[in-house]
């Protein structure tokens, strides 16, 4: 059982990273749409990422450089990606648990990457920093996962729109770092249990353990099969949505998409009246004088 | 206002109630306004409720959302309203479909969108409201009938929205209820569009089931396309308008002017909304003023679509958008014109240069700009020489959502002003972060039974607030005259109403125009105030 719970961990890692690349690539075929502009968009540069400026604001733009703060998008980037920037200044209250469930996970993500490193480089001093950011990471994400579970049960405005299958994600994430902490403050070693499933080298776990590895290997795969995959949405909520004002312009890369789907056409067609008008009826023969 | 209906789950959109959430709890208005001007609402018909939807929260904003007289017209309804929600799904709404499948997959359900809405808001926080409703709705009909987990798993996946006449009447209707500001996916961390959803909402209704608003399809884009106008302007009468005005205003302000018209070569086409030449006269004068004196070279257009530069397909129908895009730009290339610029109509500005950007080959469009960036050249380059003591009153300005939220253009209006007025004071909140008007996405125009209501006490409520506000303690002084610039003709139209409605203009010397007449009334070469009301 040891075993099968083992190698089921090792393949629901590279399951996780495989459905996400899946997730991605399904999004990725609908980059090619109407422009839905939404400022401010932080790359937009000569300081008009800041107070949401564009390169429309120039007359003739199309005529002038454009200029691009690469840099400006990076820092916008890193604050919503690791700080929830926009919960923080929309919805404070929710933004501390998010910002523990989130910070959590970023840990455990860091903690994951150590533990494989020790596996082959064992070092004492890499070993105290891996528990070290495994506290954090358990302990971050495991007080997240129940201030939003709770959150969510208690406040009727979030509760009316949640769902039991919402209910359950932050269960499995709670159950599975619970059971992680459990087993690896009382049960087992995690640097030894570690190095034993990356070398191949599997060896009897004790019960908790076990549990521990299938509930993780179900979460990899579940997650981004889930709302819980938003990591990949996000990016294209932002790059492929919110910030692409790339206009249309000739010779530009836009104008090529544009006119290969304009080629392409739509094999399925609006019913509509105005759209898809009702065959006009046909005319009434015409009765041969006798 | 029950708590009952405080406390609606979106799978009640299909509960079996006379009016799922009646609006008779507003957020006050501040304390500086008498509360005893507001108006009264309309007086509710029962002929509304058994012709249309009025279930929802006691409005009609679709007038052509007539009740199915037997079983088969109500299953037909479903029918075609599955149908067009699928399509929404496939290639024939590969212009949408990612932003959408983002929504439907992704949302998180956290209701950080609900406190950027400004309806939510004046509402007192009514369920129905909230931006992630309707889209919430949407979400579980998807589900219930086109995810294999929503087949299997049914309720415990959110698949849980009944389907009859009245629950999807009931969401065509809550379409209508929100301004497609997108204010809320500023604030979504994810980054999700309820606004731009509640637009694909509307896209169902009409291009599957033929069913929008009269004054936005039958009166707006089909009339437009029909004889030129939505305004029911044909090219004479055009023509006749433009010169009339330039008459009058000759005789009125002393300025002699000429529209220019079918300039071949010329530099600009300058597309105005063609409600300004009816309700504001004084707007295309200003412009011509203003280009005259500046020495641009520039043409209006007589021809279809192309004297009237709304767009109204784009709140409700991708066809219809491009339709009058593609007459806009044709007019455009034939005239040999570099560039088209826009006048003070913000939707027109988003339709025909950011959602029509990537309708057509570049080859066959010609580059688009506002007129904001090209006023503020002609103010730099001093070209136009202002005298702002001519305009010694406090001067605010309202943010059309398509120019600031949705195109970035932010800074030029503001130079702008503080280079032609003495005391221009912010709104709060101003720029991307503004609020709507209350008349965006067509509300503007649509008064059918009583949604005018809705508008002037719910959308609008915001800006009527925003507007009090900004003006501080001269707001209560009727010697003091207080103007509000709207540089959008949709925004002029609501705020005319808000004015006359709640009498800011009768009892607090509130006005209101746009901006341009504002620049024409600074001008050093006026020798007569272009204002009336000066």
């Amino acid at each position: 059982m040891a075993s099968i719970a083992s190698i089921f961990a090792l393949l629901a890692i590279a399951g996780f990273l495989i459905l996400s690349a899946v997730k991605f690539a399904k999004y990725s075929k609908f980059n090619q749409h109407s422009r839905f502009d939404l400022y401010p968009v932080p790359k937009e540069g000569n300081g008009r990422g800041e107070y949401g400026g564009s390169y429309m604001e120039e007359d003739l733009w199309w005529e002038k450089p454009r200029s691009i703060d690469h840099a400006a998008e990076l820092v916008d980037m890193g604050k919503e990606m690791f700080f929830i920037r926009k919960l923080f200044i929309n919805q404070p209250s929710l933004w501390f648990p998010s910002m523990f469930f989130h910070g959590g996970i970023y840990f455990m993500m860091l903690f994951s990457v150590l533990l494989l490193v020790t596996a082959f480089v064992p070092s004492p001093v890499l070993e105290t920093i891996t528990a070290t950011v495994a506290v954090f990471g358990f302990g971050f994400g495991t007080a997240g996962a129940l201030m939003l579970l709770a959150r969510r049960a208690t406040d009727a405005s979030l509760s009316a729109y949640t769902t039991p299958v919402e209910y359950f994600n932050l269960i499995l994430v709670a159950s599975t770092l619970i059971t992680g902490i459990i087993s690896w403050l009382s049960a087992a070693n995690v640097f030894e249990v570690a190095r034993s499933i990356v070398t191949f080298n599997f060896t009897e776990l004790p019960a908790i353990v076990v549990v521990h590895l299938i509930l993780l290997g179900i979460m990899l795969l579940y997650i981004p099969a889930s709302k819980m995959g938003h990591y990949v949405g996000k990016f294209f909520t932002f790059h492929s949505v919110m910030w692409n004002n790339d206009p249309n312009l000739p010779g530009s890369s836009v104008n090529s998409a544009v006119k290969a789907s304009n080629a392409a056409g739509a094999t399925v067609k609006w019913g509509a009246p105005h759209i898809s008008p009702a065959p006009a009826p046909e005319p009434e023969p015409i009765a041969e004088e006798a | 206002m029950s708590k009952d209906t405080k406390n609606l789950r979106p799978r009640d959109i299909s509960r079996d109630v006379a009016v799922l959430s009646p609006t008779d709890d507003l957020k006050p208005l501040p304390s500086t306004f008498d509360a005893s001007l507001e108006p009264e609402f309309k007086e509710f018909k029962e002929e509304w409720a058994d012709t249309y939807c009025a279930s929802l929260d006691g409005f009609v904003a679709i007038d052509t959302l007539k009740r199915p007289e037997t079983k088969e017209e109500e299953e037909e309804f479903i029918r075609k309203f599955l149908a067009g929600l699928e399509k929404l799904f496939q290639d024939s709404n590969k212009n949408a479909i990612q932003p959408l499948a983002l929504n439907m997959e992704f949302c998180a359900k956290c209701n950080t969108c609900s406190e950027a809405c400004h309806i939510y808001e004046e509402s007192n926080g009514d369920e129905i409201y909230r931006p992630s409703f309707r889209v919430d709705v949407l979400r579980r009909i998807y589900k219930k009938y086109f995810t294999s987990s929503g087949k299997m798993l049914g309720s415990l996946v959110g698949a849980d929205v009944d389907l009859t006449w009245e629950s999807i009447a009931r969401l065509a209707e809550l379409s209508y209820r929100c301004n497609l500001c997108r204010r809320c996916a500023q604030a979504c961390p994810l980054g999700l569009d309820n606004g731009l959803a509640a637009r694909e909402i509307r896209k169902i209704f009409s291009q599957e089931m033929g069913i929008a608003p009269k004054a936005i399809h039958e009166k707006g884009t089909e009339l437009q396309l029909k004889v030129g106008s939505t305004t029911g302007l044909t090219t004479p009468a055009f023509i006749d308008t433009a010169e009339f005005i330039e008459e009058d205003i000759e005789e009125r302000t002393g300025r002699a002017f000429k529209f220019p018209m079918d300039k071949e070569g010329a530099d600009i086409l300058l597309i105005h909304n063609a409600g300004e030449f009816i309700a504001w006269p004084d707007n295309p004068a200003a412009f011509a003023i203003l280009l005259d004196e500046a020495g641009v070279d520039y043409t209006l257009s007589s021809e279809m679509c192309a004297y009237d530069g709304v767009n109204y397909g784009a709140w409700y129908d991708d066809v219809q958008a491009k339709k009058i895009a593609a007459k806009q730009f044709e007019v455009a290339k034939k005239l040999g014109v570099k560039r088209i610029v826009m006048g003070e109509c913000g939707h027109a500005h988003k339709a025909i240069a950011v959602s029509a950007d990537r309708m057509f080959a570049a080859e066959d469009k010609v580059p688009v700009e506002s007129f904001l960036p090209l006023m503020l050249t002609l103010v730099r380059e001093g070209r136009l020489k202002f005298d702002p003591s001519k305009n010694n009153f406090p001067v605010t300005l309202h943010d059309p959502c398509n120019y600031v939220r949705q195109m970035g253009i932010v800074q030029p209006q503001r130079e702008i002003i503080r280079a032609c007025t003495t005391d221009f004071r912010e709104m709060t909140p101003h720029g991307v972060d503004n609020y709507c008007c209350g008349g965006g996405s067509g509300f503007a125009i649509m008064s059918n039974q009583n949604f005018a209501d809705f508008r002037n006490h719910v959308s609008a409520r915001k800006k009527l607030e925003q507007i009090i506000n900004a003006f501080g303690d001269d707001f209560e002084n009727p010697d003091v005259l207080k103007y509000v610039c709207a540089p959008c003709s949709n925004c002029k139209g609501t705020i005319r109403e808000l004015l006359k409605d709640y009498k800011l203009t009768e009892k607090y010397n509130v006005q209101y125009s746009g901006l341009v007449e504002l620049m024409v009334n600074a001008l050093v070469s006026m020798e007569k105030p272009f204002f009336e009301f000066l």
